[in-house]
């Protein structure tokens, strides 16, 4: 078996002031993933490494590392795909807690506060909510998420300012409110329509390129912007009701 | 897992003021796609290639199809949005390099796009007599 050098960066808070890089040599196959290179790191050689990881096959999102620089799904990230040696750390833009492991809170609040779920009085009778084809197309890619973080370790604008919303979290938001069973959009909307909103975004696109799942962050975003300037528009024009959001400052 | 902010999804934010700088931003950055081309293959390649000639782009044929009232929407189109497509660009350009984020940046990019495009107007109406 061939075998590979991998630069691993290396982060224990109760030893290190800050993160170090440490090699290491890992024999490999064509189906050998990043993931696996960690277990085999973490059986044989090492087994103070920490990593997180779940399902193996790209669906609890888990596993995201910076491989070489690019975030990536390590278990879905093939060894042979790097004939030149990998270098791994943890995802950028979030506080690293141990080796590859990073505090994903900031993450999970933008997601909490975008409501992500289905708003929707029960259908009658035990009835099904029935959607057509088409009404399923609209938000379709979007709902194919498995909040992985990689798209925030990708965007610039959340590393500068971790408190902008950032693209699952608005792809959410966008993805249900782009739902026919939904009718939560107005609870949504003042959280897309403030500067840490789906305005936080200039458009860089890394996002939907480093996205593991196809879900086009940026597309939902910039879909977003539209929307938020049309309900900007429509709150003008009926003063009367209470704004949606705050007073302009 | 730490815990999480609960207040995060309660506290309602501002709505931002963006969707109008974006909005001339985008407006600009159609026309900039549209007029720019044209008028690049025009004098660019146009006269050279003998497509067009020199007197049509005529001073004369210019100033009158200029401050000709429907050239007010080449002058919105070629220059003042443009003003605030560059202008937002630089705003967030300037964010993105940490140069400057505060008000004060925000104030003097569109600041200087609205000033602009008042000389820009001004001249034009001053032009028409
Ligand atoms: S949008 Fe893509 S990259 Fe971002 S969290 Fe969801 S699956 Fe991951
Ligand atoms: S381990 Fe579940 S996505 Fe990689």
């Amino acid at each position: 078996m061939p075998s590979m050098a991998i630069q691993l960066q290396r982060y224990l808070p109760e030893r290190d002031s800050t993160p170090h890089w440490q090699a290491f040599n890992v024999e490999y196959d064509d189906s050998t993933s990043v993931l696996d290179a960690l277990e085999q790191i973490k059986a044989e050689q090492d087994s103070s490494l920490s990593y997180r990881w779940s399902c193996r096959m790209a669906i609890c999102g888990s596993c995201g590392v910076m491989v070489n620089g690019v975030p990536k799904l390590g278990c879905k990230t093939f060894l042979r795909d790097y004939p030149k040696g990998l270098q791994l750390a943890p995802l950028g833009n979030f506080p690293v807690e141990k080796d590859l492991i990073v505090d994903m809170s900031r993450f999970l609040e933008h997601l909490t506060a975008i409501k992500p779920y289905l708003i929707a009085e029960a259908a009658p009778q035990g009835q099904p909510h029935r959607q057509t084809p088409a009404q399923l197309a609209r938000y379709k890619q979007f709902s194919n998420c498995i909040n992985c973080g990689l798209c925030y370790a990708a965007c610039p604008q959340f590393g500068l300012k971790p408190d902008f919303l950032g693209p699952a979290a608005i792809a959410l938001a966008h993805r249900y409110n782009l739902d026919s069973r939904d009718s939560g959009k107005a609870e949504r909307m003042a959280q897309l329509n403030s500067d840490n909103g789906v305005w936080g975004c200039t458009f860089v696109g890394y996002c939907s390129t480093v996205c593991p799942k196809g879900v086009d962050p940026a597309a939902a975003v910039n879909q977003g912007k539209i929307a938020s300037t049309l309900d900007g528009v429509i709150q003008w024009f009926k003063p009367a009701k209470a704004s949606r959001n705050k007073e302009q400052r | 897992m730490p815990m999480l902010n609960k207040n995060a999804s309660q506290t309602t934010p501002h709505r931002s003021d963006e969707p109008i700088w974006w909005s001339l931003f985008s407006a600009g950055g159609v026309c900039v796609a549209m007029l720019v081309p044209a008028i690049t293959l025009l004098v660019l390649l146009g006269i050279p290639l003998g497509l067009v000639s020199a007197e049509q782009l005529s001073y004369q044929r210019l100033h009158a199809l200029v401050f000709h009232p429907l050239g007010l929407g080449v002058v919105l189109g070629a220059m003042v949005l443009p003003l605030f497509h560059a202008m937002h660009r630089i705003h967030h350009g300037l964010h993105d390099l940490k140069l400057a984020h505060g008000r004060l940046a925000k104030w003097l990019c569109y600041g200087s796009a609205v000033l602009l495009s008042l000389l820009v107007l001004g001249l034009w109406f001053s032009g028409l007599g």
